[in-house]
């Protein structure tokens, strides 16, 4: 089937099989890397990308259903070579062990701010309750969210 | 991992919906959101030849006030719901359920439909919408009809559907005046979870306290959510006090019929409708949530 959308902030229009979904057509189809498969059943979030500003699982959505829609995925947080504010706070506060969750978390955290700019702690922690780090340090990623909440430091 | 394959089709009205599912007779299934389908899919638990995509079809998708009924469509997602300015003013007990459906981003993708047709017993808008009378709207080949929603739940992950039929709309009746309400879950491990024993409760007191109004609705009680009437006929023109509130836990407790499964054991569930139960009246009572 043909299909036609936004991706991080550029029209794209290409083919995939029906039963794809979002995460087939990222990795596979389109060869974007950073949105991460973890358990396909929609219960990590390891694979959440942004559709219209909302989180989905990119994993449970059949791609049909995006068209039409922006999609915004890890590699189009940074732009024109800077790194989205969400990315300079993990990296310098350490918000990552092994990494496999933080793409998702990422962009659930970036979900947040887009709706709700000055979030507490609570908010933080609920907004991320979808996205499992199995290195457990969910510390100092709620810190950076909340860091970028605060503004430039 | 990919899904086993299956042909999509995409109908823009809710006719050619129909008219895809009654043509493809049985071998189709309809896909709303895919949060319950899709994982089922990618389980093996069911192996689709066709979907039949609900996601173009416009008017299914509005919320509207209809003559103080609130008309839900069956693709408004739980994200719409709950970011409803007039359901969050006028439908206080539903907002609050939905907002505690899974995750943000299942809420997202996730249909008040899907939810429903999906018949699960943990669901959280479901007893919130017994607390409401809701009535599910269907379309079929031989024309719609309205399910109560006290009917529509006909056993484990069984809904009222005849082969072919499409939850179409919930119609939600309004909050009574004064009306005092709440939903809560618990859930056996972590946030996201279905709850393992979900309660909403909406109840209306006079100025003596005494209960003019008591509707409780259940979710993970019994093989389908359920209202807790036995709990609501204690409740009922009764002053609520502590003894009270602990006499309607303890009946929601005896006529619920709870399973068990990996989240808890069905004596457990019913200890939790007990504690549940009476925290949220005492809690609705004293205002205090």
């Amino acid at each position: 089937m043909n299909l036609a959308f936004t991706l991080n902030g550029r029209p794209c229009a290409t083919e995939a099989p029906e039963h794809w979904t979002v995460l087939d057509l990222l990795r596979d189809g389109l060869s974007l890397m950073g949105t991460k498969y973890g358990c396909g059943e929609g219960v990590c979030g390891t694979c959440t990308v942004l559709a219209d500003g909302r989180p989905i699982r990119a994993c449970l959505v059949l791609a049909a259903h995006v068209r039409g829609r922006a999609l915004v995925t890890v590699e189009g947080l940074e732009a024109d070579g800077r790194l989205d504010p969400l990315q300079r706070a993990f990296a310098e506060r350490g918000a990552a062990q092994c990494g496999f969750c933080t793409p998702g978390i990422m962009l659930a955290a970036k979900a947040l701010l887009l709706e709700n700019s000055a979030p507490t702690a609570h908010e933080v922690r609920e907004a991320l309750s979808g996205n499992l780090c199995r290195c457990t340090g969910y510390t100092k990623i709620v810190e950076a969210v909340l860091a970028v909440a605060a503004g430039p430091n | 991992m990919r899904l086993h394959p299956f042909g999509l089709l995409e109908p823009e009205s809710l006719s050619d919906a129909l008219d895809a599912v009654t043509r493809l007779d049985g071998e189709a299934r309809l896909v709303a959101g895919g949060t319950a389908l899709i994982p089922m899919i990618r389980l093996g638990l069911v192996k689709p030849d066709r979907l039949v995509s609900l996601h173009r079809v416009p008017e299914l998708a509005t919320i509207r006030i209809d003559g103080g009924t609130l008309e839900l469509g069956a693709m408004a997602t739980h994200a719409d719901i709950e970011r409803s300015r007039a359901v969050r003013d006028g439908w206080p007990l539903l907002a609050e359920a939905v907002r505690r459906v899974a995750t943000p981003a299942i809420r997202t993708s996730g249909t008040i439909g899907g939810n429903l047709a999906y018949a699960e017993a943990a669901s959280d808008p479901a007893p919130a919408l017994l607390c409401h009378d809701a009535e599910v709207r269907v379309a079929g080949s031989n024309g719609t009809r309205a399910i109560p929603i006290n009917r529509f739940f006909r056993g484990f992950y069984e809904a009222a559907l005849e082969p072919g039929e499409i939850v179409t709309s919930i119609r939600v009746s309004p909050t009574p005046t004064g009306a005092r309400s709440g939903y809560i879950k618990f859930t056996s491990r972590s946030a996201e979870d279905k709850p393992l024993v979900g309660v909403a409760a909406l109840i209306v007191l006079d100025p003596a306290g005494r209960c003019t109004d008591a509707r409780i609705g259940l979710g993970g009680a019994a093989p389908t959510p359920i209202r807790a009437e036995g709990a609501e006929r204690v409740l009922s023109r009764e002053a609520l006090t502590d003894a009270v509130a602990r006499a309607a836990a303890e009946a929601a407790a005896l006529e619920a019929e709870p399973l068990s499964d990996l989240m808890g054991s069905a004596d457990y569930r019913r200890e939790m409708i007990r504690v549940w139960v009476r925290r949220l009246l005492v809690a609705l009572r004293d205002g205090t949530r």
